[in-house]
């Protein structure tokens, strides 16, 4: 993608990964990753981290998204304080 | 009267003719299509149990594990099916030929499916994700009662429209301006008088509406559907999930006003919403601005050339076609109406937009 004619498209986004529950806490937290990349990239990312499977992943402590949304739509329509603050539990946090 | 809206959108059916997949069947002769009427507001993996009876006899040894796919592209199975038919079927099919598997899921494009519980997942998480666009939090859902939430389930998946409403009216996720749904269904229809008034339950609403948009950009020219290019790869479907909040009062902001906010790079001075003839109008035949009001820039493939020529005519980006529910709005409706009668019940609008770009390679997102 062009990376001079819209910024947002090569932009990164600031995820901060929150452990819930007893879900273990990450040694490093925070992340930047490319805004074009899937949600599943975080997803994929903490399994590997977490050495597990089955992972319930949340935005906001509210609601977890499709894995097929970009970052970037989720930073802007859920963001604040320029972050993404993503949940994550090893059981189901919020049903 | 505007009942009537309702019920043709959660009655919408597409027919399907669904083909098993050659590689599946070790019978002969191989068995015919299964003819299914599929809700539109439904999802294709909850047809399972009505369509493996067609084909369990043919089945190679293995684990089932249903996935769909139209010329090719395997259908993402979370996009309700009539946005499916309604984006990749731009002339429509009727039937809609569909070629379904049971084996050899394609995990590099699809993401995992284990049959209801995970289509339940997923319009559940949309209804909270909409109930946070709506009201700045999803209490409201996480907040329903099991037997609740399992009524709203049932009642999409068995099309049943006054359970549903019945039970949805509870959440309050009514956008602002809504004087469009019959009261007697809605009655707390009071809580809802402006932007940012906080209602009995203390969430202030935030006027913007949920919307899921999906662009299909075309490199060439085509006077008919029929010829258009098949989307063969998601990749060349751009998807953009941006709220859209309704400015002023409800009635004055339109459709169009809307894809204006949404799309602000393909819209010029020189308006398509205008709709007038292609001859000149002796109106200001200024460039179009590359840069709008609106709020994100998105990849501006639709950059053309604009020599002083009527927008029709340019060869800058063309809207081909805008599609809601299967029908093509006008632009002119209030964006109100079109949100509160042709919403999905996870309370998204979904817009599959054509796009024809003055370019050679098809876009990229």
């Amino acid at each position: 993608m062009s990376s001079t004619e819209s910024p947002s498209s090569v932009r990164k986004v600031v995820v901060h990964l929150r452990a819930t529950g007893d879900a273990p806490i990450l040694k490093q937290a925070k992340f930047k990753i490319l805004g074009t990349d899937k949600f599943a990239k975080v997803i994929d990312f903490l399994r590997r981290q977490l050495h597990r499977e089955t992972l319930f992943v949340y935005v906001n402590s509210a609601f977890s998204p499709n894995p097929d949304e970009s970052v970037i739509d989720l930073y802007n329509n859920f963001g604040f304080d320029g972050k993404l603050v993503v949940n994550y539990a090893c059981s189901m946090a919020w049903g | 009267m505007n009942m009537e809206a309702l019920k043709y959108v959660w009655e919408g059916s597409i027919p399907l003719q669904i083909h098993i997949h050659e590689s599946e069947v070790t019978t002969v002769p191989a068995p015919p299509p299964a003819l299914i009427l599929a809700p539109r507001i439904g999802y294709l993996p909850l047809l399972a149990s009505r369509i493996k009876p067609y084909f369990s006899g043919t089945l190679p040894p293995g684990v089932d594990t249903i996935w769909f796919e139209y010329n090719g592209l395997p259908l993402k199975w979370y996009i309700p099916t009539g946005v499916l038919f309604d984006l990749l079927c731009a002339q429509p099919e009727r039937p809609w030929n569909l070629t379904v598997h049971f084996r050899g899921y394609p995990g590099n494009i699809l993401i995992p499916c284990e049959g209801e519980d995970s289509v339940k997942w997923s319009f559940i998480n949309s209804l909270k994700e909409a109930s946070y666009i709506i009201s700045g939090n999803c209490k409201n859902v996480m907040n329903m009662s099991q037997p609740d939430q399992e009524e709203l389930w049932r009642s999409v998946l068995n099309g049943n429209l006054d359970g549903y409403l019945r039970v949805s009216s509870k959440l309050k996720l009514g956008i602002i301006g809504d004087q469009h749904i019959a009261a007697s269904h809605l009655n707390s229809l009071k809580s809802w008088q402006s932007i940012g008034e906080t209602d009995t339950t203390g969430q202030v609403k935030t006027g913007r509406v949920p919307v899921r948009l999906y662009v299909w950009c075309v490199g060439e020219d085509f006077d008919d559907f029929e010829d258009a290019p098949h989307i063969d790869a998601w990749e060349k479907i751009s998807y953009i999930n941006q709220p859209v909040e309704i400015q002023g009062e409800g009635k004055c902001f339109t459709l169009g006003d809307a894809l204006k906010f949404l799309l602000p790079e393909y819209f010029r001075e020189n308006s398509l919403i205008d709709e007038e003839s292609s001859e000149a109008k002796g109106e200001n035949e200024q460039k179009g601005s590359s840069e709008d009001a609106g709020g994100n820039v998105r990849d501006k493939d639709g950059e053309g050339l604009c020599e002083n020529e009527n927008s029709f005519q340019s060869v800058e980006a063309e809207i081909k076609l805008v599609r809601i529910q299967g029908i093509e709005p006008k632009l002119e409706i209030p964006f109100s109406w079109v949100v509160s009668n042709l919403i999905n019940p996870e309370h998204f609008l979904h817009i599959c937009v054509c796009v024809k770009v003055p370019q050679l390679t098809p876009y990229a997102m």
